[in-house]
């Protein structure tokens, strides 16, 4: 099989996937964007363009091909390189630039595939990249077996919710013992930070589902629950604003969204019991 | 890398709007596209969003958007009226804009509600003056 790559020069991920395809033996055309490639890539991106993403500083190099898949971003190009498609879910684009690499998602992958998974965390910590991985309290396992190796330089943990409900909200059975777990691990890695997102929540199944937004109430719920675990109150916890857009699911994509005014009022219970809680500004 | 100002070419014989469109009266028609400005500080274009034949836009609308790598950016109508015709040869050769912006990287023309507007867009030195 070939591969196609589309770089951008001077792109130091570019050129960490090349050197794991050399180092492999796999085959593949450059195409850099920005020298004798500029056409061939402007091809590629009319006819790929919805797929393809755009971060805050623009289109995200390298871009990896074999014809059908598409995968973006270092992360997501040596997992598939690796591993095809075994390691979906675990690595998206990610927005962080220069030695940070971000859209690592513990949670989000097939945790049979964790060899392979921490084999790509490996490589990418051996080539002097930072990582910054995210979990929403599942594959708690795998999170031991990156804290033991010192794979991760910065972990964002999503309490999705209070303990009662955080398989509604996940909408799937979620051993809330694993959660704890977590929780507990995020909170020994040299940096990390836990944060919430206000996001509608199902509380009433039906013709006519009752959904209301989590309040702040529950925010403070959510704020005890990780101080019980961690046995502090001083944890670096956010809350954040959640859009519509984001939502997958038609019920709850036709909310009205919260003001980032609105969630003020959320920041006072979450202090009770995690002092340093703040609104998140800026989308991350 | 952009342009200093004084290699940035802006003809004469037509009229800028504050949103770096230009527009050239053909006619009772006119042409719309990007300035060379607009064009060099977007970089290398990678695709155009036209709209279709028959939508009528209001001065100051969003009519489109010029992506290149780095950025995207939303072109405004620098008059109010209807399409009667766009560019579709940058569909494919997006980087026409790059190349020449006042000539075949024109993006659309339009039928003007009131052509009066054309002449309260800015001359090529008023122009100067708000990108200086």
């Amino acid at each position: 099989m070939s591969y196609t790559i589309y770089t951008a020069t001077g792109c130091t991920r570019c050129k960490i996937v090349k050197q794991f395809m050399r180092e492999r033996g796999i085959d593949y055309v450059e195409q850099d964007m920005k020298a004798a490639g500029k056409e061939a890539f402007q091809k590629f991106y009319i006819a790929n363009r919805k797929s393809i993403f755009r971060g805050p500083a623009g289109v995200e190099f390298p871009i990896l091909t074999d014809g059908s898949t598409i995968r973006q971003g270092i992360g997501a190009s040596i997992a598939f390189l690796r591993a095809n498609h075994q390691l979906d879910g675990f690595f998206s684009v990610g927005i962080l630039h220069k030695e940070w690499v971000d859209g690592i998602h513990i949670s989000s992958g097939n945790p049979e595939y964790a060899v392979e998974f921490l084999e790509v965390l490996r490589y990418l910590k051996g080539n002097n990249m930072k990582l910054q991985l995210d979990t929403n309290g599942l594959n708690s396992q795998l999170l031991q077996q990156i804290l033991d190796e010192g794979l991760a330089d910065v972990v964002i943990m999503n309490v999705v919710g209070p303990r009662e409900l955080y398989s509604g909200i996940l909408g799937q059975d979620v051993d809330i013992t694993e959660v704890e777990k977590t929780i507990s691990l995020v909170s020994r890695f040299p940096e990390y930070k836990f944060q919430t997102m206000v996001v509608p929540v199902i509380r009433q199944e039906g013709d006519q589902p009752e959904v209301r937004y989590l309040t702040a109430q529950e925010i403070g719920e959510t704020a005890k629950f990780i101080q019980e675990v961690t046995g502090s109150m001083k944890n670096p916890y956010y809350i954040k604003l959640w859009q519509p857009k984001e939502a997958s699911d038609p019920r709850v994509k036709t909310m009205e969204p919260m003001t980032p005014a609105g969630l003020l009022s959320y920041r006072n219970p979450a202090r009770v019991h995690q002092v340093f809680a703040e609104i998140e500004k800026a989308s991350t | 890398m952009t342009k200093p100002v004084e290699e940035l070419i802006l003809p004469d014989d037509i009229h800028y709007y504050e949103e770096h469109t230009w527009v050239k009266t053909e006619d009772n028609l006119v042409k719309v596209g990007i300035s060379d400005f607009a064009q060099d500080n977007l970089g290398s274009i990678i695709f155009i969003e036209l709209p279709n034949v028959g939508e009528s836009f209001s001065k100051g609308d969003e009519f489109g958007q010029a992506e290149s790598a780095k950025t995207v950016s939303a072109l405004y109508m620098p008059i109010s009226g209807e399409i009667v015709a766009i560019n579709s040869l940058l569909e494919e050769t997006p980087q026409t804009v790059n190349e020449s912006p006042y000539g075949g990287g024109w993006m659309i023309v339009v039928k003007p509600s009131n052509l009066d507007e054309v002449a309260s867009l800015l001359t090529k030195n008023k122009y100067i003056d708000l990108i200086k």
